[in-house]
């Protein structure tokens, strides 16, 4: 064993591409994996980045995750969106912060948004396109804010204000009749959730609750389920079913030690000596 | 019979000497001997690590100089020895963090990480034409199953769990006198002077925020764990170890 | 068709009061065909964490094995038990390790997870086939009946059941559910954690 690293050897595993491919050829096509169908936004103020998503998360047309994090951390003052496959989405983006805090250890300074950035669409190029992320990526450094929008295949966009995921189109009508530069915070944050809750009411892949972020130079605030305009009213009555009512037909309870008590019998403790 | 510097045996890193001794690593330990002093204070509500920052000139600019490192945001590590070995030793370390961080979405225990870095150094001391790291090293971590924990790694990659300890050149002299000032109530305010008073013991020159380094670890108060555990503001625990600002150190060296 | 359907079987999670609750159906088919009526696809992990594999059988056997393994690991290696939190991390971590060649199976898994002031505290989580995480604070469901269960559980489960009440939800939500699904069925199992005991019953079923 060369490395010293026993935990496991870095990079995918691909010892059961022959048979899942054998199984498509055979007309057994690879399941769905959860994606985010999403709204995601990012736009530009005047002190900095706000960024903004839903919370739904779908399998194919089943609602999987009601009220699902969007908004990934990639370093205090970087954060990214992101739409697509779910699984691509966090993993992408939680290794690309791994990197980060390494070149932020290795340099000693705060990483900068051009530098995620690289990394991302370095990796998603590299894998031409089959790592299905749809990002947005926003932040504050020591060069002023910044904006992405990175696509699965690597290309990337620095613009204002930006859309991504199957809401994008709602989100963008609303971002293209009201965004101004050099916008107040509140104004801003206002027009992100108007954007968010256009794809949210609009498009069927988006839904659930709206996530923001404000980025600044001095801080960020995570602002999670900053509204929630689809709660679920309470039931009137409840559905309880009345014990006893599933008939079963074994029973095994396993029960733990919880607490003990010691008895010292005898009187004194054991001699030791 | 091998003469006391290990004749023949001195050589080889892999043949053990006829009286059960690689000399390879006890060299490592000399030049371990030779850097400068480095120690370790295990507080109740904390750790400190503290280690003099030597130059050679007064011509080296010693603002870049780093000798306790911080390797993920509950372990530091400081050390006494070659500064370059320590380096390789450090890059390994945080990839290893950031390699346990990707599979089980959090930091690893100060033990864990510990026994990692040991499993490195012990690699040197049997693989072929490499020589033993040059380094002995503190490391000094809070994780939520053991509290603060603070451990010592030698060259040939044995490793213990100490209450204080010191390395390098004054080690001797330094671990009398932790002896003498240690105490299991000790709190970490007390804990950072008394590190400060054992390295002035040894110390050639002026004492200053320049030649000092300190890193501490904190313990997080219930409170904060339970804001750790989902996530809190920042979406991220707060970490438990930092290292000391010039300022900081100015103000406990003039206390 | 899809593979995930080939062997059928379903699994649900679902959060009480102090305690969780996880159940499968037993059916092992080969397509529409009956194997196997006593068919384990939830696992025990620790004393205080439940596994539940449903999707391809031949899947769940090597997963499980892998997992078990790399658990094995990690007890030795840090000298405690996992915590939920983690080993749902490490499920997630080694399905994504196979993104390109996955394994055929939807991980659900349910335990009492160690809170910072020494209580216990309910813990349920899921993933796709490729280790996309979902932290529920409800129910998690999976499987060839997951789209049923979805819609039983949203109706019958609510917050805060006792043992026994969440028993009697999860068994009336799989049963239900399975009963309106060809391939899941067959019997069931159910399994309520709570901070002291677990409560393992098998149900009495429809056997079509």
């Amino acid at each position: 064993m060369a490395t010293p690293n026993v935990y496991r050897s870095p990079g995918f595993d691909f010892t059961n591409e022959i048979r899942n491919s054998f199984l498509v050829e055979k007309g057994l096509p690879l399941p769905k994996a959860t994606s985010t169908g999403t709204t995601i936004v990012g736009c530009l103020f005047k002190d900095g980045i706000v960024l903004g998503a839903d919370t739904r998360a779908t399998e194919g047309p089943i609602v999987a995750d009601k009220n699902c994090e969007k908004i990934h951390y990639i370093t205090e003052s970087i954060r990214c969106c992101g739409a697509g496959t779910a699984a691509d989405t966090e993993f992408t983006t939680a290794l690309i912060s791994s990197n980060m805090e390494l070149h932020a250890l290795q340099t000693g300074r705060k990483p900068r948004v051009v530098t995620a950035m690289t990394m991302l669409k370095q990796m998603l190029f590299r894998y031409q396109g089959n790592i299905g992320a749809a990002l947005v990526l926003g932040g504050v450094d020591s060069t002023g804010p910044h904006l992405f929008t990175i696509h699965p295949h690597g290309s990337t966009d620095k613009l204002p204000y930006v859309t991504m995921g199957s809401g994008s189109l709602a989100a963008m009508a609303v971002f293209e009749s009201g965004w101004k530069p050099n916008m107040e915070r509140e104004d801003a944050l206002n027009l992100v959730k108007a954007a968010i809750a256009a794809g949210i009411f609009n498009d069927l892949g988006s839904g659930s609750n709206i996530d923001a972020c404000i980025i600044t130079a001095s801080h960020t605030e995570m602002l999670r389920n900053v509204e929630m305009p689809n709660e679920r009213v309470q039931k009137e009555k409840d559905y309880k079913f009345r014990r006893g009512t599933t008939a079963w037909k074994k029973e095994d309870v396993r029960k733990f030690v919880v607490d003990e008590q010691l008895t010292l019998i005898g009187g004194d403790e054991m001699d030791t000596s | 019979m091998a003469s006391a510097d290990g004749g023949a045996y001195s050589y080889s890193l892999t043949v053990f000497s006829p009286s059960g001794k690689l000399v390879q690593i006890e060299h490592a330990l000399a030049a371990v001997a030779q850097g400068t002093t480095s120690l370790g204070i295990k507080a109740t509500n904390g750790i400190v690590i503290a280690t003099e920052k030597k130059t050679s000139s007064i011509l080296i600019d010693d603002s870049v100089i780093e000798k306790v490192a911080t390797i993920c945001p509950n372990i530091g590590i400081v050390y006494s020895g070659m500064g370059p070995d320590f380096r390789i030793l450090v890059t390994k370390a945080r990839k290893s963090a950031q390699a346990y961080w990707k599979i089980y979405g959090e930091y690893p225990p100060t033990r864990v990480l510990t026994q990692e870095i040991a499993t490195v150094m012990q690699q040197a001391t049997q693989s072929g034409g490499v020589r033993p790291y040059g380094v002995s090293l503190l490391v000094a971590g809070w994780d939520n199953h053991r509290g603060p924990s603070l451990y010592q790694v030698d060259p040939s990659g044995s490793f213990w769990a100490w209450k204080a300890s010191a390395i390098g050149k004054n080690m001797i002299n330094a671990k009398t006198f932790l002896e003498k000032r240690y105490n299991d109530d000790i709190s970490l305010e007390d804990a950072i002077h008394t590190a400060l008073l054992t390295l002035k013991e040894g110390f050639e020159g002026q004492m200053t925020e320049k030649t000092i380094e300190i890193g501490i670890v904190t313990v997080p108060t219930p409170a904060e764990l339970e804001e750790g555990k989902i996530g809190g503001e920042t979406g991220r625990p707060r970490p438990t170890f930092r290292k000391l600002s010039e300022e900081e150190v100015r103000d406990y060296l003039a206390l | 068709m899809s593979i995930m359907d080939h062997n059928g079987g379903s699994v649900i999670a679902m959060v009480g009061k102090d305690c969780v609750a996880i159940a499968s159906d037993l059916r092992l088919g080969n397509q529409a065909l009956g194997i196997s009526s006593n068919f384990q696809r939830i696992f025990p992990v620790t004393d205080r964490i439940y596994l539940g594999l449903p999707g391809l059988a031949t899947d769940v056997a090597t997963l499980h094995e892998r997992l078990r393994f790399r658990l094995n690991m990690y007890t030795i290696k840090e000298e405690r038990e996992i915590e939920p939190e983690t080993f749902a991390h490490l499920v997630s971590s080694t399905l994504y390790e196979h993104r390109f060649g996955p394994y055929f199976i939807e991980p659900v898994m349910a335990g009492m997870s160690k809170t910072p002031s020494g209580g216990l505290k309910p813990f349920i989580a899921a993933t796709d086939l490729i280790g996309c995480l979902n932290f529920a604070k409800d129910f998690v469901v999976a499987g060839t009946a997951s789209s049923k269960l979805y819609g039983v559980a949203e109706g019958l489960w609510e917050p805060d059941l006792e043992p026994e009440d969440l028993f009697e939800t999860i068994s009336q939500t799989l049963m239900n559910a399975v009963d309106r699904d060809a391939f899941s069925g067959w019997g069931g199992i159910v399994h309520v954690i709570t901070k002291d005991k677990v409560i393992t019953r098998t149900l009495k079923a429809r056997m079509d």
